[in-house]
């Protein structure tokens, strides 16, 4: 079966007024994915492949957990590893690594809530 | 690393390593190296980072005193570009910008050794190949629509899963969820709406069609634990993915990256240094080869073709084959041309291939009444054709039969007859390719 990876109960400070970007970043060569980060509204971003997203202002973000699904797949024969870095405003959220003999196409969960400084 | 293990059952064949004694098959070797020393190493090491290829040389070449020493059934190749993360995109990795990008990223390295390398008189030597490889690919029209084919389908399914299993993970942290029944009769309509507006499904009936046969299997999932979620939410994607057929769509894409349509051009390098007294301070390059082989896939219904062409020039040491090698007749320079046809269906291949030979070499005929050096010219000329089968028992267990008529090998030159019968079981992921079947 598929392999889901989860990272549960992330936490980032914003302030109300502070613009928060979400930014998806590939390192391993290759990959191939999709991002859709649930955030509160009815707008949700989606980043193909890799790239940075506007998800809102701090105070929209507070009131409910925010959800980010990747689906990822890794055709390369050459590469051995998948490595994917999640930001917000620049700022590393989480490091995701899996050698693609666990997992050539793994589904990467990250929750995120943004309470205020 | 990568290690893969051969066991072969030679039904006719030497397995004594002898210059020019190897079965010459057309296309380019994986490994030059291995190739020019006609071995088939039981492990071939595979380094993905300099640390690791200093470790294996080391390792190998130092015994416990820090001497040097040659070791016996040695193979290791080694990619230098793909021991760092560039970045790339698949966009990127498929069509690079130049000629240049395709020769870096495909260089490849390689190094064998073996301490029986027979000389003429069957005394053992060390021996040291060194290689080279690269490959060129000329992309056509057919592949790009093949590529964005397969690059859309993949987006749709991961368009349809990541919209679900965001759905999926709020709806878990819901206290209003009584189980499995209310948990999938919540989620139904995101599902169907995700299949339908991902463009998997032409219809919002079809899409409908595909969530009832998800639904139709979802009395195996796990019973859903408010507390331990995870185990359904698991499975629930996994039957997801399995209507999706997301798995066969991605493995079909990987293969297709390996196997494109269009024109390919192998090309390679190997020699070997020959230690004759088994005295590092004393050796002899014997034998050098270059190979060009360019290879056209077909397209549509001729895609199970693929035609290939060789150009393989061997260049031979007269001094170190007289000297060690003195009952057998060599040729200094040795041009092999020829064409391959190889079919491909699913588990099994099929390869014919025609080759010629051209062998000359210039042997010293006195001087002329000026004290020139005269030459005469010793020419000679050959045929192989081959026809091989391979069947694929399992992904690591490979079946494979040649028959057919050889090069007149340097020993028994009567001795043409090829027929090979050779069961390879691999360990670590090989594929054929690795086998050099």
């Amino acid at each position: 079966m598929r392999k889901i990876y989860r990272y549960p109960d992330r936490i980032f400070l914003a302030e109300d007024d502070t613009d928060v970007l979400y930014t998806v970043k590939f390192y391993s060569n290759g990959n191939s994915g999709l991002t859709l980060v649930n955030v509160p509204g009815p707008i949700d971003p989606v980043i193909e492949d890799e790239g940075t997203e506007f998800i809102g202002k701090g105070r929209d973000l507070r009131s409910e957990k925010t959800i980010s699904v990747s689906d990822i797949a890794n055709l390369l024969p050459t590469e051995n590893v998948i490595k994917i870095c999640y930001l917000l405003n620049n700022q590393l959220l989480v490091e995701h690594i899996n050698p693609k003999s666990e997992e050539e196409r793994p589904i990467i969960i990250i929750k995120i809530i943004f309470p205020k400084p | 690393m990568k290690y893969k293990i051969m066991v072969f059952m030679l039904v006719f064949s030497q397995t004594a390593l002898r210059a020019q004694e190897k079965l010459n098959k057309l296309e380019a070797p994986s490994s030059p190296a291995s190739s020019i020393l006609s071995l088939q190493p039981t492990t071939v090491l595979s380094p993905k980072s300099y640390q690791a290829l200093e470790t294996a040389l080391y390792s190998n070449f130092l015994n416990s005193e820090d001497n040097v020493i040659v070791p016996n059934d040695f193979a290791l190749e080694f990619t230098p570009y793909w021991t760092k993360n560039h970045g790339l995109s698949l966009e990127e990795y498929l069509y690079p910008k130049s000629a240049f990008d395709q020769l870096v990223r495909n260089s490849s390295f390689s190094v064998a050794s073996t301490q029986k390398f027979l000389l003429g008189d069957s005394s053992a030597t060390s021996s040291l190949a060194f290689g080279y490889r690269t490959t060129f690919y000329i992309g056509n029209r057919k592949d790009r629509e093949i590529v964005e084919k397969y690059k859309t389908n993949l987006r749709e399914n991961q368009t349809i899963q990541t919209r679900i299993v965001t759905e999926a993970e709020l709806l878990s942290e819901s206290n209003e969820i009584t189980g499995n029944y209310d948990f999938l009769e919540r989620i139904k309509d995101t599902i169907t709406k995700a299949i339908y507006e991902s463009g998997k499904c032409e219809s919002m009936n079809k899409a409908e069609e595909l969530t009832n046969n998800i639904y139709k299997e979802a009395a195996s999932l796990p019973t859903l634990d408010k507390s331990k979620p995870l185990p359904f939410l698991d499975s629930l994607y996994g039957l997801i993915d399995k209507h999706l057929n997301a798995n066969a769509l991605f493995n079909k894409f990987k293969t297709y990256v390996t196997e494109r349509y269009g024109f390919t051009v192998d090309v390679a390098y190997a020699n070997i240094i020959n230690f004759p007294a088994n005295n590092f301070e004393f050796s002899y390059v014997p034998r050098q080869s270059f190979w060009i082989t360019p290879a056209y896939r077909f397209k549509d219904n001729w895609s199970v073709l693929k035609v290939m062409g060789t150009f393989r020039y061997e260049w031979y040491n007269m001094d170190y084959y007289k000297q060690y090698f003195a009952d057998i007749n060599i040729y200094k320079n040795n041009i092999d041309y020829g064409l391959a046809l190889s079919t491909v269906f699913k588990r099994f291949s099929l390869q014919f291939e025609l080759v010629g030979r051209y062998s000359s070499t210039e042997i010293p005929a006195g001087t002329d009444s000026k004290g020139n050096e005269l030459y005469r010219k010793d020419q000679n000329s050959d045929l192989q054709y081959i026809g091989s089968f391979k069947y694929n028992l399992t992904n690591q267990i490979v079946v494979s039969y040649s028959l057919g008529n050889r090069f007149e090998p340097i020993q028994n030159p009567e001795n043409t007859l090829v027929s090979i019968l050779s069961l390879n079981i691999g360990f670590g992921t090989p594929t054929t390719d690795d086998l050099d079947l």
